[in-house]
């Protein structure tokens, strides 16, 4: 009976991160940005520093009419936020956020398990784009199959090179390897997973499939209320997800310069937060590129360095044993 | 040619930057926001010094000046004189719902009777409450500052050196009496 | 948990057809899932819903993977068919042709024959899978049989030269797309295809 007890208390501790980081993220964005661009952001609901701001959007969303339009796919178009949204949720599952057994469900292959989940995701987008009878969504579908192109490869590289540092796919066994020189060894790997990372999300300055100053906001255009609410949701926790992951993967995950028994739940959460405002810079920071600068960019830079990458990881690995 | 990805760490510095500095948004209902000194909110009146000329309300571009007005006859200030006769302003009402505040108004009242004031809080529900009256343009004209100073060496103004010239005149046309009178009594 | 494991347990040492366990009676159901959106995958005159199902079947098929302890080719197979290859073809037809609804020109004249192949090839794989594992049983209870060290080990020790064959076969076919994608190859120009001349507009696509 306890297995049954101890699974639960995972998963719905999975689910309250599920449910809870993403909302302080898109808090958090609304402030950094406001602040960067010289605002102030939200500041009435809730009182202090509109602290309430996305319960109030939420509460907003739940009050508006569910639109399905007249030519669309009905079944499509309404099963797209959850293929979009689910991904995150499994992904969630799997990473490990402390020492020992510090993680909501062990998989051996673990890294394979995450990006295959999370490639997914995009088939909500291409769902929601095709099923939407519009053609702005029609576009944005495209745009977000033809960016799969770009951030696939490099993404899959890089994880790959991590894989072969520790000599295991599962997660937890990668931070059980960790030390922390991996940080300047694969700290390359590092950016291009996040890059492809950023690439994958469609954030700025890669958000060319929701570009809303040119194709309003890509296969999202047509969707209103709770079903919207659920892609921007998706949006935000596949930003915790990209970070966490990148904070496994490359950052050492729950190992700090001190105290990593006690601490290592805060140290993932804390690297897993400054990469999240690092995903909020670039946002502020950067214009977005056209599609084919994307395929440029992966094609003639992420994708060569990634494989430098796992050359160098295989000449180290190779020498220190 | 600079390091590659200068340009990229220097966009990330501009926005690291301004997110240290204080935001430039003003909270508006909450905190009054801080005009300068010579904001243009809304036009004021100064009724005393109208004379229903009417240039006001011909300038207009947008026709939102209404006025109407009555004379009336003065008796003559010495008896025997002429009898005068007077415009005495009955309405004077801007719509502020035409108005642009482009302010010709104000620059060709030849008796500084329009000012601007820096109010602006005067926002309706119903656009017909808009036309504000006199009474209401008159309210506004108490919140217009003080015209700025002179500078130092500036010459007088020409009111100001016209009524000393008058006052001066007098003095001395009192001052003369004043002595006349003594010499009589010596 | 415990119940099921005994059972399972009990089942792994009769292999008995008439007494399933849970976990074949799960393996069967989604077989017949797989199978039946396999089926609706090449009857539906809906394009993109004959994606779509594809997934499930794709999908499903991972799942059987999963059943069976082969985590490893599981994910595969969902990294690179769910996540990569439909999605593909997602797009393929998304710029071709995808119309909301119904296609009636999307039936093929030679579906019989079509049909009489895959019988074919489905008779085929069943005969050489039943033949080659006939009362094979996997021994749920002890050390993982498709975990990512067993596969691994197994492929690159037993299977190094059938794995290197595949690898030059896909580079070939990656050679030739870029070949065949690139006009300027044919043309007057005499550049190389190796030679890292300009990239073509229209290659980006075509490389994958």
């Amino acid at each position: 009976m306890s297995d049954i007890l101890d699974v639960a208390v995972r998963l719905a501790a999975v689910f309250v991160a599920f449910l809870v980081l993403p909302l302080v993220l898109g808090q958090t964005e609304h402030k950094v940005m406001a602040h960067m661009q010289g605002r102030l952001g939200p500041m009435y609901a809730g009182g202090f520093h509109g602290w309430a701001q996305l319960m109030a959007d939420a509460v907003k969303f739940a009050q508006k009419e569910d639109i399905v339009p007249a030519g669309a796919d009905r079944r499509i178009f309404q099963l797209a936020p959850a293929v979009a949204l689910l991904p995150y949720l499994l992904v969630l599952v799997v990473i490990p956020i402390g020492p020992g057994n510090a993680v909501g469900e062990f998989i051996d292959a673990g890294i394979f398990f995450v990006l295959a989940v999370l490639g997914i995701g995009v088939l909500g987008s291409l769902m929601a784009g095709w099923a939407s009878a519009n053609k702005f969504s029609l576009l944005g579908g495209l745009r977000t199959a033809a960016q799969l192109m770009a951030y696939e490869l490099p993404m899959l590289l890089a994880a790959a090179s991590v894989a072969m540092a520790a000599g295991t796919l599962s997660l937890p066994g990668i931070l059980e390897a960790f030390h922390w020189w991996w940080v300047p060894w694969q700290i390359v790997g590092g950016l291009v997973f996040f890059t492809a990372g950023l690439a994958e999300l469609q954030r700025p300055p890669f958000d060319m499939p929701v570009a809303d100053s040119e194709i309003i906001f890509g296969a999202y255009t047509e969707y209103t209320g709770l079903r919207f609410a659920l892609f921007l949701l998706a949006e935000f926790a596949g930003i915790v997800v990209l970070c966490a992951l990148t904070t496994v993967l490359f950052l050492g995950g729950w190992h700090g310069p001190f105290g990593a028994d006690g601490l290592g739940p805060v140290w993932t959460l804390l690297k897993t937060a400054l990469l999240a405002f690092v995903v909020i810079w670039l946002r502020v920071s950067y214009p977005r590129l056209r599609e084919d600068q994307l395929q440029k960019l992966a094609w003639t830079v992420l994708i060569p360095l990634a494989l430098a990458q796992i050359a160098l990881t295989g000449v180290v690995k190779v020498v220190i044993q | 040619m600079a390091i590659p990805g200068s340009g990229l760490a220097k966009g990330l510095a501009v926005t690291l930057r301004t997110m240290t500095r204080r935001s430039i948004t003003d909270q508006y209902p909450d905190v009054q926001p801080e005009l300068p000194p010579r904001t243009r909110g809304v036009i004021g009146l100064f009724e005393e010094n109208c004379t229903v000329c009417m240039l006001c309300a011909r300038e207009c571009p947008d026709w939102c000046i209404y006025i109407d007005s009555h004379k009336e006859t003065v008796p003559p200030a010495a008896p025997g004189g002429r009898e005068r006769s007077r415009n005495v302003l009955d309405r004077f009402a801007i719509d502020f719902s035409l108005c642009m505040y482009c302010g010709i108004c104000i620059e060709v009242c030849p008796f500084d009777a329009l000012f601007w004031s820096p109010e602006f809080e005067y926002a309706e529900t119903d656009i017909h409450e808009l036309t504000h009256e006199r009474d209401k343009l008159r309210e506004w004209m108490w919140t217009v500052p003080e015209p700025p100073a002179l500078d130092p060496a500036a010459e007088e103004p020409k009111e100001l050196a016209a009524a000393r010239k008058t006052a001066e005149k007098l003095a001395a046309q009192q001052a003369a009496e004043a002595e006349k009178k003594q010499e009589d009594e010596a | 948990m415990t119940g099921t494991a005994d059972v399972t347990a009990l089942a792994a040492n009769a292999h008995g057809f008439l007494s399933p366990a849970g976990v074949e009676i799960l393996f069967l159901l989604v077989g017949i899932v797989t199978l039946g959106a396999a089926v609706v995958t090449v009857t539906t005159k809906q394009l993109v819903h004959a994606a779509l199902w594809l997934v499930a079947a794709l999908g499903g098929l991972a799942v059987e993977y999963l059943l069976l302890t082969a985590e490893f080719i599981a994910w595969v197979q969902v990294l690179i068919y769910v996540g990569s290859v439909v999605v593909l073809l997602l797009f393929g037809l998304m710029l071709t042709k995808a119309p909301i609804g119904r296609s009636p020109d999307a039936d093929s004249g030679n579906r019989w024959a079509a049909l009489a192949v895959a019988v074919a090839a489905a008779a085929a794989l069943v005969w050489v899978v039943v033949d080659a594992f006939r009362a094979t049983w996997i021994d749920l209870d002890g050390a993982v049989q498709g975990s990512t060290k067993v596969s691994g080990e197994s492929l690159f020790r037993y299977w190094v030269l059938p794995f290197e064959a595949l690898s030059v076969l896909l580079l070939a076919a990656l050679v030739g797309a870029i070949v065949l994608s690139r006009r300027d190859i044919d043309g007057g120009t005499k550049k190389q295809p190796g030679t890292t001349g300009k990239a073509g507009k229209a290659d980006k696509g075509g490389k994958h």
